[in-house]
């Protein structure tokens, strides 16, 4: 299907060449109900054949944002551009985006087949066409034999799948996805992920993906926008966002970590050394314009520290470490679950390898860690 | 909002707006009719224009000036609708009794004399008497509260304060009385047959669940006239209640079933269980199943568990269903105009009566807003029930 | 006795209060008897044919239907279109305006009755078929309301928005998404508006004159007057009609679903 232009031509944009080369930009988008701000000015592009996700939690503004960019809602300020073209004011029914919902919102009154030939109808196109186009889209999704179902009698995952061909079969230039797998329990969920992943390479589709959950923004995006309060804290590919968080927030909602308070004495060429709060002097690595003197916290990721049954600093011991004392040990099947009490009552929680000895209760220990383990977020 | 259907655009207001004429026009306005008519009171100002002119400038004490005397003559003189006329001495007469001899006699002195002054004190000896030509300008205005007044069986005495009326034409308060006391029975019949008969609804399961429902929404979906003439059928003194008992050798002679309160009230109770035993209903299946049990393991008697437990927690649906049964019964017209004796009718027959019967539009529609106030307070408490509920779910 | 064995012995006789009243009827509409009582000494259609070639009972039939259908077209008309514009919560007032078109089920009808005669008789509308379907309509609209805003209501937002995001005008998400689902509602609305219409009686006999005479309204004058088996005859076309209303809805929906497959 050709391309059609839609909406108004932006201005040139800082570009100067009035076509960017982005597929998706938001630019100082603001969305307020009533006094309520619900996202914040916010500035976000997105790269054609990208996979972005939205992270957040629940009123966070990521599902807003998704809405405005479907056309369900207005933004209260700032330009919403798609090929370069602004498209506030475009109504959703000519912004050629496919969107999956959460609960799949197909048409009950209409069948699988039905239901995928309808975006089709609406774009006129011939009957013939239509047919084969709906049986690729449903095959494409392992469906083809369902056709004639109605959308009650199949499974939820089986609807999901529906939702994905209706919303792919038109060729859409974007696929925004508003936490589409909720409803699915864990298994299936995981399937989908990779599904809808291997579906994203081989169709060189653009998708713009809203969840909560960490894990599934992790498995299946290229960058992730993590949003709190209406604004991006920050955006970067899964690596980047879980080992280098920017900022505290970042660092507590994607995966599990402790943070530790503490004052930056030092700062080297590569590193700087932070005493923390309790008295234990740790090495980080990076310096990223911090000041001595300076108040900040580290973020350790629980399976980045290792321990010994030694008691003390113990100089053989690469990299940092820090004495505590064992305060519960739980086995969870993949993992030990140790928490430690260490000098200040600081309390770390530390992620062991299932086949490592289950250190006793009130146990004298040592945590190690090295430098680049760890990551200083301004504070 | 591009997200907007085409109605939505076209805005909603543009659609409720032709229902909401529709409305005003033949609902709002009928009623608006109704208030007007209980308090309008123009049988006599329409047909006395010239004796209103004149009326203010009468003490009300002495005999009248000879001014309103001749102002009253030329007005009766171009009186010729008969049967305005009747309505102007009616109303006269109920305010003062003497009025339709003495009328008759003045009208016919002003037919045979059409033209000159006429001495109305030497025609009749009343026309010297205040309280006759009191009469005459109290009615003169166009709003009167005494249909209202009637209505509750009061009235205004010659000092214009408002008092009971004389006990023997108090009827209406009597009326309303048994109007509500009626209702009221049906009600709390409905609450002691209809909520056990809920609850049994919310425990069974399967087929009899489903007849459960059925026997309740199967008369529900029934006309009301079929329903209130099934009852006459079964009721009636050779009914297939009567003529079963007496097969049957319980009783001897048929008993009275139909047209009295027995009937009326048996047959009121079938129409509005439904009525109770929904709303009731609803509210159980809201009920965790679980409470009771958990109300037993905590060592609750099971009528203890149902009184501090289930009781409580069902009191909304209890509350709504009584509002609406009652709120219905009290305007009932058709069961206990065909199933009920002279003395079973309720309100609704006596207003039809007064508009029908006897043409006394006042009356009808003074007692029609006593009755209508009475309902939209009910629906008031109803409707606040339900919000409160609502916000609560 | 135990417990449980009164519990539904109580049920039953519940079940029965409720229902054998309206069952005693059916069989009296078959009686060769002058009068309504058993046992019915023959079979016979004598009745029915009375209702069909008595003229009151003729021409209460053929009344009936022009003003059954008459407010069923009317009340559904302007039901559907309040239903949908108070679908989108209006601040304030569409709270009250709610409540406004609910009021006619409540205010007690004779009270409407006078008015209704009153306003009638003023504007020159008196003793016309129109002014009977507009008093039926008036009490028969609040369940095209109730109706039609409940299947509204059931329809998920998100399934419109997708038909917009897939391509669809708002012309078409509304003729091809809302309409359709909404339908079921829209088609008990109307049955429930002609049921209403079928079994007024009060504000017939304020509004209507001798030649608008209804079937239920001749039925309320002979039982009062003259009680004969026609009335258990007309009770039950009253109920066979219903019935059949209801069948041929459900049928329609059957129908309608099968076609979407």
């Amino acid at each position: 299907m050709q391309v059609r232009p839609i909406g108004q031509p932006y201005p040139a944009t800082e570009k100067g060449n009035g076509v960017a080369e982005f597929r998706i930009r938001f630019d100082g988008v603001s969305k307020y109900y009533g006094q309520q701000c619900v996202v914040d000015k916010l500035r976000l592009d997105i790269e054609k054949g990208e996979f972005v996700s939205l992270l957040g939690p629940s009123g966070s503004g990521k599902t807003t944002l998704l809405m405005m960019l479907a056309g369900f809602e207005t933004a209260t300020e700032g330009q919403i551009l798609v090929d370069g073209y602004r498209v506030n004011d475009v109504p959703s029914h000519k912004r050629d985006m496919g969107v999956v919902f959460q609960n799949y919102a197909l048409f009950p009154h209409m069948s699988v087949g039905a239901n995928v030939a309808f975006p089709l109808q609406m774009r006129g196109i011939s009957k013939a066409e239509i047919a084969g186009r709906v049986k690729t889209a449903l095959d494409m999704v392992q469906l083809g034999a369902l056709s004639e179902r109605k959308p009650s009698q199949l499974s939820g995952g089986q609807q999901q799948r529906v939702a994905l061909a209706r919303a792919l079969v038109f060729e859409p230039r974007v696929v925004l996805m508003d936490e589409p797998l909720g409803a699915l329990d864990k298994n299936l969920r995981e399937q989908m992920q990779l599904d809808i992943r291997a579906l994203h390479q081989r169709l060189g589709l653009t998708i713009v993906f809203v969840t909560h959950d960490q894990g599934e923004a992790l498995t299946m995006s290229d960058r992730i926008a993590v949003f709190n309060k209406g604004k991006i804290e920050q955006i970067g590919t899964p690596r980047q966002v879980y080992d280098e968080p920017a900022t505290r927030f970042v660092a507590e909602f994607i995966g599990e970590t402790n943070l530790i308070a503490g004052t930056v004495e030092v700062v080297e060429a590569t590193s700087v050394t932070i005493r923390m709060n309790g008295g234990n002097i740790v090495r980080v690595a990076g310096t990223d314009g911090l000041a001595a003197g300076q108040a900040v916290s580290v973020s350790l990721r629980p399976e980045r520290l290792s321990l010994t049954q030694v008691s003390g600093t113990d100089a053989s011991l690469p990299g940092n470490t820090i004495s505590a004392t064992v305060t519960d040990c739980v086995y969870q099947g993949d993992h030990l679950r140790v928490q430690l009490t260490g000098a200040g009552d600081a309390s770390y929680i530390v992620r062991l390898d299932r086949r490592s000895a289950e250190p006793q209760r009130g146990a004298q220990v040592t945590a190690f860690f090295s430098p680049e383990d760890c990551k200083v977020i301004a504070s | 909002m591009s997200g907007k259907s085409f109605l939505q655009k076209s805005g909603p207001l543009l659609l409720v707006a032709p229902l909401f004429l529709f409305i005003c026009l033949f609902f709002i306005w009928p009623l608006g009719s109704v208030l007007t008519q209980s308090v309008s009171d123009n049988a006599v100002a329409r047909l006395l224009p010239e004796t209103a002119k004149v009326a203010s400038s009468w003490d009300g004490q002495s005999a009248p000036a000879e001014g309103l005397q001749a102002a009253f003559v030329t007005d009766l003189r171009a009186a010729t609708d008969e049967q305005a006329v009747g309505d102007m001495v009616r109303r006269l007469n109920s305010a003062q009794s003497g009025f339709r001899t003495l009328m008759s006699k003045t009208l016919k002195a002003v037919q045979d004399k059409p033209e000159g002054p006429i001495d109305l004190v030497a025609l009749d000896r009343k026309w010297s008497q205040p309280q006759y030509w009191k009469a005459i300008t109290d009615a003169l205005s166009p709003t009167t509260d005494r249909y209202l007044l009637a209505a509750v069986d009061l009235m205004r005495n010659d000092a214009g304060e408002i008092i009971s009326q004389p006990p023997k034409q108090t009827i209406n308060v009597a009326i309303f009385g048994r109007t509500f006391w009626i209702s009221a029975t049906v009600t709390i019949f409905c609450v002691l047959l209809g909520y056990p008969y809920a609850l049994l609804i919310t425990v069974a399961t399967g087929w009899k669940k489903q007849a459960l429902l059925a026997a309740v929404l199967l008369p529900l979906w029934t006309s009301l006239l079929v329903r209130t003439a099934a009852w006459f059928i079964l009721l009636q003194e050779q009914g297939l209640i009567n003529s079963a008992l007496m097969d049957l050798n319980i009783i001897a002679d048929p008993l009275a079933l139909i047209f009295n309160r027995t009937g009326v009230i048996i047959a009121m109770t079938h129409v509005s269980l439904p009525m109770m035993v929904l709303p009731i209903y609803s509210v159980l299946l809201t009920i965790p199943k679980n409470l009771m049990p958990a109300a037993a393991s905590l060592g609750a008697h099971p009528l203890r568990a149902f009184v501090r437990v289930l009781l409580p927690l069902s009191f909304g649906g209890i509350a709504a269903g009584s509002l609406l049964v009652f709120m219905s019964a009290i305007g009932y017209y058709i069961t206990p105009a065909l199933i009920g004796g002279a003395g079973d009718q309720m309100i609704s027959s006596f207003i039809a009566f007064h508009a029908q019967n006897s043409g006394n539009w006042g009356m009808a529609s003074a007692l029609g807003i006593v009755l209508l106030v009475v309902t939209i307070i009910l629906y008031a408490v109803y409707e606040r029930l339900a919000t409160q509920r609502e916000r609560s779910a | 006795m135990p417990a449980k064995t009164l519990q539904w012995l109580f049920g039953a006789l519940m079940a029965a209060f409720l229902i054998v009243p309206l069952l005693v009827m059916m069989p009296l509409a078959f009686t060769s008897s002058l009068l309504l009582v058993y046992p019915i000494p023959s079979f016979s259609f004598r009745w029915f044919v009375e209702l069909f070639t008595l003229p009151v009972w003729q021409r209460a039939i053929v009344n009936s239907l022009i003003i059954g259908f008459g407010t069923t077209a009317l009340a559904t008309v302007l039901g559907v279109l309040a239903a949908l514009g108070l679908r989108r919560r209006l601040p304030m007032i569409g709270g009250l305006i709610r409540t406004l078109f609910m009021l006619p089920m409540v205010v007690p009808a004779v009270v409407l009755g006078i008015g209704m005669q009153i306003l009638l008789a003023r504007i020159g509308l008196a003793n016309t078929h129109l002014a009977v379907i507009i008093a039926h309509t008036v009490v028969a609209v609040p369940f095209v309301i109730v109706s039609v805003s409940g299947s509204l209501a059931g329809i998920d937002r998100r399934v419109e928005l997708a038909a917009a995001s897939l391509g669809a005008a708002p012309q078409r998400v509304f003729s091809k998404v809302t309409l359709p689902l909404a339908m079921p509602g829209i088609l008990t609305g109307a049955v429930l508006a002609f049921a209403t219409s079928l079994d007024e009686v009060v504000l017939t006999l304020f509004v209507a004159g001798p030649n608008q005479r209804t079937l239920a309204r001749q039925m309320f004058s002979t039982i009062r007057d003259n009680i004969s088996p026609a009335i258990a005859a007309a009770a039950f076309l009253f109920i066979f009609g219903t019935l059949l209303l209801a069948a041929v809805v459900l049928i329609v929906r059957r129908k309608k679903e099968v076609a979407t497959i």
